[in-house]
C-alpha cells in the first residue's frame, strides 16, 4: 500500500513537472532571449543560457524615441549582427501607457458597475431578476468577433474612432457581465441573514454592500480586478479596428507591428515581450493568494 | 413605547405563492408574543414585515398609529436576533455588539458604556476581541443578543434564535430571555415551531398554518382551548389523540358515542354541546387526560391493550389500542406495564376536546368565543 501511495506521488510529481515546462518553456525562452544579442537568438543550437547576457535590448526600446529610422538606415542593418530596430519601436512605451491607462478605466468602471448590480441581482427580489442574469450571462455567448462591425458602427456613430473611450466602452461590454457573474456567485454564497442583520442594524442597501459585504469580498474583487486588467491589457481585436494612429494604439498592436517590418528583429520584440509582461506579472504576485479562492468562491457551497 | 397592529396584511410573491393572507393582530405594547406554526405557515414573514424586510403586499401595517408600509428597516426602531445569528464575520465580537449603534451614530463613550454593560449581563466581556468563529454555538448566540440588546429598540425581533443550540442550553437560554424580556420592558415578537418554547415564553401566542391565522391567545387557551384539531394537535407532547364518534344529547345529558364506547360528558361542557345531538364528531382526548388508577367510574371508562411500553425517563409513554384506535398516552411509572396487557383507563372528562369531524373546528370553543 504504502509503495501503491509512493508511485502515485511520483507519478504526479513527473506529470506537473511535465506540464510546468510545458507552460514555461516559452515565458523562459522570451525572458533569456530578451537578453541575448541578435546573433545568439538566431544561433543554431539555440541557448536557453545567455553565452553573452546584455541589456542592449532593452536600451535600444528606452532610446528608441530619439533614434531615426528609415529605409536607409534598414537596409544597412544585418539580421544576424541586429543593431536595428522597427520603424515603430518608438511607439512602444507610449502604447504601454495607452494601454495602462485603457486597464485602469476598465477595471475602476468595472468596479463601479459590477459590485452594486452583482449585489442587487443576489440580495434583491425584484421582477425580472431571473432573466436579467440569464440575458446578461447570455451576451458572453457571443463570439467578439461577431460583435466588431456593430461595435466599429456604434463607434464611428459617437465619434470615439482612434479615441482610447472606444476600447474603455467596448471592453467594459466584454467584462462587465463576467465580473458580475463573479461576483454575485460569491455573494450569493453569503447568507441572507448577514443582509438582514446589517439592514435592521441601520444600513441602507448601500451602506450594506460597503460596510458588510465589500469587506467580506476580497478574493472575488480582486479576482475582478486581474480579470478586467488582463483583458484589457492583452486585446487585441477591438484595439485593431478601432485605434488607427499613435494616439490611441495600444501595447498589443504596436508589439504586432513589429513583425511586419522591413525585418524582423528578434532581440528587440523579445525585449518588448518583456517589458509587456511585467504588469500582469505584478499584479499576480501582488494577489497571489486571492487568485484561485476568488475564482471558485460560490461555485461550491461551503 | 410600540403598540404593532396588522391591518388586512397580505404577503404575494410575484410566482403566486400567498405567503400571508389578510392577517389582522394587535400586538400590545411590552408584549412577548410568538408566533408559532410549522415551517412555511408565514410567520418568518410575518416578522421580516415588522423589521422591514419584506414588503407588505396588501393592507396596512401600523406602529402606534404610524403606518409603516413604505419605511425601510434602518429607519425603525427594531433590533433583530436570527436563527444563524448572522454575526459579521469580519468584525470583532465588540465590534459586532457596537456595529448597530455605530450605524446611528451615537457618541463612543455610550457605545462603550453599553457594549460593556451587555456584556457583563451576558457574561461574554472575555470574548470581546474575539472573532465569530471563534466562539462557540452558545457564545454566538450570546452576541447576537448582545447586539440587538445594546440598540434599546422598541421592538425586539427573533427568529427562531435557539434552534441551532444544543437541548440543556435550549432551556437554560429560554429562561435567559424571559428574564431579558422582564429587565428591558420592550415589546417581543418571537417566532417559533417549537411548542414548549411558545408556551414557556409567551404572554399570547399565535398559532398560524398556510399563511392564516388560526387561534391568538394566552398559553393556557391555546392549550385548554384549541379552537381547531390543528391547534389541538400542534400542542401536547405526545400528540394529542382523536376518536371519531357521534354525540348524543337526551334531557340535557351529552354522551360521546363509538363502538364499544361510551363518555359522558360533564358541565360546563355538556352545555355548550348540547345543541349538537347527533353530529359526528372527533372526541380529542390529551395525552395526559387519562388516569391508570382503581376501577373506573361509569361513563368515564376507555379499555384497551398495551401495544408499546415507551420510558422517556419521568413518565412513561403508553401506546394503547382501544376502541380500535391507536392511541398514545402519558402516565406515570408507579405500575409495572408489559406489552399485550389489558388496562382499564380513566378518562378525565372534564377537561374534553369536542371537534366537527368535518370542519375539524371546536364545537365548545367556536371562533367567535375565543
Amino acid at each position: 500500500m504504502p509503495l501503491a501511495r509512493l508511485g502515485r506521488r511520483v507519478l504526479l510529481l513527473i506529470a506537473s513537472i511535465g506540464f510546468l515546462a510545458y507552460v514555461l518553456a516559452p515565458i523562459a525562452w522570451l525572458v533569456s532571449s530578451s537578453f541575448q544579442p541578435e546573433f545568439e537568438i538566431t544561433s543554431k543550437p539555440p541557448h536557453w543560457l545567455p553565452h553573452q547576457p546584455t541589456l542592449e535590448n532593452f536600451a535600444a526600446i528606452f532610446k528608441a524615441a530619439d533614434e531615426v529610422v528609415t529605409y536607409e538606415t534598414r537596409k544597412q542593418g544585418d539580421t544576424a549582427t541586429g543593431g536595428f530596430i522597427p520603424s515603430t519601436a518608438k511607439y512602444l512605451l507610449p502604447s504601454m501607457w495607452n494601454s495602462f491607462l485603457v486597464a485602469a478605466a476598465v477595471v475602476l468602471l468595472n468596479l463601479l458597475v459590477s459590485v452594486p448590480a452583482a449585489y442587487a441581482m443576489a440580495k434583491i427580489r425584484f421582477a425580472g431578476r431571473q432573466a436579467s442574469i440569464y440575458f446578461m450571462l447570455a451576451t458572453r455567448v457571443i463570439p467578439d468577433i461577431a460583435l466588431v462591425v456593430p461595435f466599429f458602427l456604434f463607434i464611428n456613430k459617437l465619434g470615439l474612432l482612434d479615441n482610447l473611450w472606444s476600447l474603455v466602452i467596448t471592453y467594459l461590454a466584454i467584462t462587465v457581465p463576467f465580473s458580475i457573474f463573479v461576483l454575485l456567485s460569491y455573494f450569493e454564497s453569503l447568507p441572507d441573514e448577514l443582509d438582514k442583520a446589517a439592514r435592521v442594524d441601520g444600513c441602507s442597501r448601500l451602506q450594506t454592500l460597503l460596510r458588510v459585504y465589500l469587506p467580506l469580498s476580497t478574493p472575488s474583487l480582486v479576482a475582478v480586478v486581474l480579470f478586467s486588467f488582463l483583458t484589457s491589457w492583452n486585446e487585441f481585436l477591438l484595439a485593431l479596428m478601432f485605434t488607427q494612429t499613435p494616439a490611441s494604439q495600444t501595447m498589443p498592436i504596436i508589439v504586432a507591428s513589429f513583425t511586419s517590418d522591413f525585418n524582423i528583429s528578434f532581440s528587440f520584440i523579445n525585449a518588448a515581450g518583456v517589458l509587456a509582461i511585467i504588469p500582469p506579472v505584478i499584479l499576480a504576485i501582488m494577489f497571489e493568494r486571492y487568485i484561485v479562492s476568488g475564482l471558485t468562491a460560490g461555485a461550491v457551497k461551503g | 413605547m410600540a403598540r404593532i397592529r396588522f391591518e388586512g396584511v397580505g404577503k404575494r410573491y410575484p410566482n403566486g405563492f400567498t405567503a400571508l393572507d389578510n392577517l389582522d393582530l394587535d400586538i400590545h405594547d411590552k408584549e412577548f408574543l410568538v408566533l408559532l406554526g410549522p415551517s412555511g405557515c408565514g410567520k418568518s414573514t410575518t416578522l421580516n414585515m415588522i423589521a422591514g424586510l419584506e414588503d407588505v403586499s396588501a393592507g396596512r401595517l401600523l406602529f402606534d398609529d404610524l403606518v409603516m408600509n413604505a419605511i425601510p428597516p434602518h429607519r425603525r426602531d427594531v433590533a433583530m436576533v436570527f436563527q444563524s445569528y448572522a454575526l459579521y464575520p469580519h468584525k470583532s465580537v465588540y465590534e459586532n455588539i457596537a456595529f448597530g449603534l455605530r450605524m446611528r451614530k451615537h457618541p463612543q463613550a455610550e457605545i462603550d458604556r453599553r457594549v460593556r454593560d451587555a456584556a457583563r449581563r451576558l457574561e461574554i466581556e472575555a470574548l470581546l476581541e474575539r472573532r465569530p468563529h471563534q466562539l462557540s454555538g452558545g457564545q454566538r448566540q450570546r452576541v447576537a443578543l448582545g447586539r440587538a440588546m445594546v440598540r434599546q429598540p422598541a421592538v425586539f425581533l427573533m427568529d427562531e434564535p435557539l434552534s441551532n443550540l444544543d437541548a440543556a442550553l435550549r432551556i437554560s437560554t429560554r429562561a435567559e430571555i424571559k428574564q431579558l424580556h422582564q429587565a428591558m420592558q420592550t415589546t417581543f415578537v418571537y417566532v417559533t415551531h417549537d411548542q414548549a418554547e411558545a408556551l414557556t415564553l409567551a404572554d399570547r401566542i399565535v398559532v398560524m398554518r398556510d399563511g392564516v391565522v388560526q387561534q391568538v391567545g394566552s398559553p393556557d387557551d391555546i392549550y385548554e382551548k384549541p379552537r381547531n384539531k390543528f391547534v389541538a394537535s400542534f400542542l401536547g407532547n405526545p400528540p394529542i389523540n382523536y376518536l371519531d364518534g357521534r354525540l348524543a344529547v337526551d334531557a340535557g345529558a351529552v354522551r360521546f358515542e363509538r363502538d364499544g364506547l361510551s363518555l359522558a360528558i360533564p358541565q360546563p361542557l355538556a352545555q355548550a354541546l348540547a345543541r349538537f345531538g347527533g353530529r359526528e364528531v372527533s372526541l380529542g382526548i390529551r395525552a395526559e387526560d387519562v388516569s391508570v388508577h382503581g376501577t373506573p367510574p361509569p361513563g368515564q371508562a376507555l379499555g384497551g391493550r398495551i401495544n408499546a411500553v415507551l420510558p422517556v425517563g419521568s413518565d412513561i409513554f403508553l401506546e394503547i389500542e382501544a376502541a380500535g384506535s391507536q392511541l398514545f398516552f402519558r402516565v406515570g411509572k408507579e405500575v409495572q406495564y408489559r406489552d399485550g396487557d389489558n388496562v382499564a383507563l380513566t378518562v378525565n372528562v372534564n377537561r374534553l376536546h369536542v371537534f366537527d369531524r368535518q370542519s375539524g373546528e371546536s364545537l365548545a370553543w367556536p371562533s367567535a368565543a375565543a
